[in-house]
């Protein structure tokens, strides 16, 4: 039994190459056992990145150890055909690049293995920054069905002063100052959550206050606050997952009081909306608004 | 009559607060001596050159008034800016004495407490 392991690592260079043969190929292959499946996101493996991108192996001759004759070792995870398992040694890096280790035995100078667990280091802490960044972008990007942020459309003259916050949340130009029931023949009554959000659903919105911010399959999302006796205002959830508005007569506009974007109208900066009443559903082609 | 007669004469003189989403921002006449009062009031302001104060989205955003030729005058921040077909023209009145005396034109039912209350918060 032996082995070929590459240090995929560079990029201009040819990557070092480590053959192992042996008791040694066998502890190997005793410590990238595979253990556990990965699921979701890890099980699709790593991204390319420039710098340590994991130890190729190849086993030459007959693939033993419950592995296939070539699969990729990175951070504690082994990737091949048919193989997307936690290995049995989940820092097996360290140990190659440990004093006695076998990456001394590259002619990469002495420095190789300090350089090699630097490297390691920071690629870990690369791909734990990006995937934090993919986990925001999926919170925040699975809208297909919002409507586009497109403030050049409804901020012209002829549109801007004649529709409100419903008119932009609902995506429904009327050019009449939309108000919550009016098209249905019975408009709130009073300016609360109870007498507005009643309106809307009488224009056909759906009422879903356990939305909890995620988009419908179908539809887009509303969200419905209450300056309290005074005023009501809706934000609409765009395709890009975050929240924007338009405040009466003034431009459509993607940021909250404090010009910070919104990613959720219930801890936006609404200035005196202070009561947060409920998520809507906007079916597209449903409601009739006046 | 004289007075209709003056009327038939007189400019419409148009007074708002900026201040709601949802609803029609409050509109009224605004009397003709109390208009000619804002224009002896802007007439006697310091120019500003400095930033216009920007207001927020949400919640009071100033008050207005507006005649029949396109004149607009909008008080907010301690400035007011004078808009017409030609010319956009800011002044200082840091007491927000322009503001105040405009929104003192409306009729009780137009500005509740609350929107008051907003109007005088800090700008």
């Amino acid at each position: 039994m032996a082995l070929r392991i590459t240090v995929d690592i560079f990029s201009g260079r040819a990557n070092p190459v480590i053959e192992v043969e042996g008791s040694e190929a066998d502890e190997v292959l005793g410590r990238l056992k595979p253990g556990r499946k990965l699921t979701g996101r890890e099980a699709a493996g790593p991204e390319p990145i420039l710098g340590y991108r994991g130890l190729v192996i190849e086993q030459i001759g007959a693939a033993s150890g419950g592995l296939p004759g070539q699969f990729r070792y990175l951070q504690g995870n082994l990737f091949g055909a048919r193989l997307s398992h936690a290995a049995e040694d989940e820092r097996f890096e360290d140990f190659i690049s440990a004093d006695a280790g076998l990456l001394r035995r590259l002619s990469l100078g002495e420095g190789f293995p300090d350089v090699f667990r630097k490297e390691v280091a920071r690629s870990r802490k690369e791909r734990a920054e990006h995937e934090e960044k993919e986990h925001h972008k999926r919170r925040h990007h699975h809208c297909e069905c919002g409507p586009l942020y497109e403030p050049a459309w409804w901020n012209v003259p002829q549109r801007q002063p004649f529709n409100n916050c419903y008119n932009y949340a609902t995506n429904y130009r009327t050019d009449t100052f939309a108000q919550p029931g009016l098209a249905a023949g019975s408009m709130y009554t009073a300016l609360n959550c109870s007498s507005v959000g009643q309106a809307a659903v009488r224009d056909d919105l759906i009422n879903t206050p356990n939305a909890k911010n995620k988009c419908p399959k179908e539809g887009h999302l509303v969200a419905l606050v209450i300056w309290p006796g005074v005023d009501f205002h809706w934000f609409r959830k765009g395709r890009n997952g975050f929240w924007s508005h338009k405040p009466g007569s003034t431009p459509v506009r993607n940021v909250d009081n404090s010009n910070h974007l919104i990613p959720d109208p219930r801890t936006a900066n609404r200035g005196p909306y202070t009561n947060f009443c409920t998520f809507m559903v906007v079916m597209h082609g449903h409601i009739k608004i006046r | 009559m004289a007075t209709s007669k003056s009327d038939n004469k007189s400019t419409q003189w148009i007074g708002g607060a900026l201040v709601f989403s949802g609803r029609p921002d409050p509109v009224w006449r605004v009397p003709d001596e109390a208009a000619r009062d804002l224009q002896s009031l802007w007439a006697g302001l310091q120019p500003s050159v400095g930033r216009l104060p920007v207001a927020p989205a949400l919640g009071y955003r100033g008050a207005f008034l507006r005649d029949a030729g396109g004149r607009e005058w909008l008080g907010y921040g301690g400035i007011v800016t004078l808009k017409t077909k030609d010319v956009v023209l800011s002044r200082l009145d840091p007491a927000r004495q322009f503001e105040k005396m405009l929104l003192a034109t409306a009729p009780p039912a137009q500005l509740s407490p609350e929107v008051i209350r907003a109007s005088q918060e800090k700008q």
